[in-house]
């Protein structure tokens, strides 16, 4: 029997159909996010084998169970690596089922952390995460995490930093360094880094691949289902427990959350999760100013409708500094642009 | 010859192998990992080794993942990795030179 790879495109019914039938026939969930898919066809044009990529991950990688030991794995994920490698991906994850793996590490993938007895997330590079741990700068003694994309860095920030910083010793603050929203990772990086520079026990660290990245937490950045942000969820902090070892952290701290649906539902897990590997988790009520409260999709929302002016008050100086500058011209038209500049 | 960009060749399919190669820091970095890697790991390593040597590679990062490829076709899927990073493999494959 010979295979033939094809494409499957998007707007192809019927071949996205039989992708549907396969991944459910081997009870794997679709991904609401694929950037490209393709499948191994048999003679008859039956589908036996899929395989799908999104950014720098892969995605929904399913056999038929009756085409099992033929090796059509290492097809599928052979053609999916030599894309992306073409588009300058080299460093690539996936994740998949415990009782898999094998087939994985088989292929070249090492273990960077797993979900108890469900899911294990991969990397194509043996020293990936080992390194990017050995990279991050230690302190002694016990720490504190924060987490924090910054877009922009506002009073409410600084707020939660300061909070962390006066109730622990050291505190690791880890800025998400994916670029996705309208303000660029250079532009973030410098306003926190600029805005902490007095609080000496704040160790600023990138949050590299391995944290709330399009690979670890996809549905941070792209709209998804409570299921999905979850799961999402769950492994994201599986990793975290790992760069919490390393660093020796037993606590992180997260800003309340009313408005952004992931952002929350992030929080509702971080508090069921974290326990479980022996870190605290602190949600501090969110700082307000004159009865508004502060936060980042507020401040977003006031320079989209053109109202800097409103939320000056929420801006730490260098933030605000920034933005009546005519240097952010282009991170405000970015801004404008966004049909809606809050966080889903 | 200088790595200048990363690049691949090769495949995961039974008896050929997946050679990557990146920029390096000054040395020669091989990760290897094979299915006969009990039986054969040291030759397979020894001949990427020699491939890249013939080819004045002095620095690279260097992933291969094999799937009890001989070892023609290691030196072939180094050689191309090699190539196509320094972009020779659109002109310039210096055929009867390097490649033997």
């Amino acid at each position: 029997m010979s295979y033939s790879l094809q494409t499957i495109s998007p707007e192809d019914k019927r071949f996205n159909q039989k992708m549907d039938t396969l991944l459910q026939a081997e009870g794997i969930r679709r991904d609401g996010h694929l950037d490209y898919s393709c499948g191994l066809f048999d003679d008859d044009y039956n589908l036996v084998a899929t395989g799908s990529s999104y950014g720098n991950t892969l995605r929904c990688l399913a056999v038929s169970s009756s085409h099992r030991g033929e090796g059509l794995m290492n097809q599928v994920v052979s053609h999916l690596c030599e894309r992306l490698m073409e588009k300058g991906h080299m460093h690539i994850f996936l994740y998949t089922k415990v009782k898999n793996m094998r087939i994985f590490s088989d292929l070249g993938f090492y273990e960077i952390a797993r979900v108890e007895d469900t899911l294990v997330f991969m990397e194509n590079r043996r020293n990936g995460f080992s390194s990017f741990l050995s990279s991050l700068e230690k302190t002694d003694g016990e720490s504190a995490c924060i987490v924090m994309n910054a877009n922009p860095f506002t009073k409410g920030h600084r707020y939660l930093i300061e909070k962390a910083a006066s109730e622990n010793e050291h505190v690791h603050l880890f800025l998400l360094s994916e670029e996705a929203g309208p303000i660029p990772f250079a532009v973030r990086k410098r306003l926190v880094t600029e805005g902490i520079r007095d609080l000496k026990n704040v160790v600023f660290h990138e949050s590299g691949p391995y944290m709330i990245s399009s690979a670890t937490f996809p549905s941070y950045f792209l709209p998804d289902g409570d299921t999905a942000i979850e799961a999402h969820a769950i492994l994201d902090l599986a990793i975290f427990s790992r760069i919490a070892e390393h660093l020796n952290i037993t606590s992180r701290y997260a800003g309340s959350e009313k408005t952004s649906r992931v952002t929350g539902l992030y929080n509702t897990v971080m508090a069921r999760e974290l326990p479980k590997y022996g870190i605290k988790f602190v949600e501090v009520q969110r700082l307000k100013n004159e009865g508004e409260t502060v936060s980042a999709s507020t401040v977003r929302q006031a320079i989209h409708d053109n109202c800097l002016d409103k939320v000056l008050p929420m801006l730490p100086k260098v933030t605000a500094a920034f933005f009546k500058s005519p240097e952010s011209e282009q991170v405000r038209a970015n801004i404008c642009a966004m049909a809606d500049p809050r966080h889903y | 010859m200088e790595i200048l960009k990363p690049a691949m060749a090769g495949t995961l399919e039974s008896s050929d192998a997946q050679v990557t190669v990146e920029p390096g820091d000054g040395k020669i970095e091989l990760s290897l990992e094979s299915s006969v890697m009990n039986q054969y790991g040291k030759q397979i390593k020894a001949t990427v080794l020699e491939t890249l040597d013939r080819l004045g590679v002095k620095s690279a990062r260097v992933t291969m993942v094999d799937k009890g490829a001989l070892d023609c076709t290691i030196k072939a899927r180094v050689e191309c990795a090699v190539f196509r990073s320094c972009g020779k493999s659109e002109s310039g494959i210096p055929w009867g030179g390097d490649v033997r």
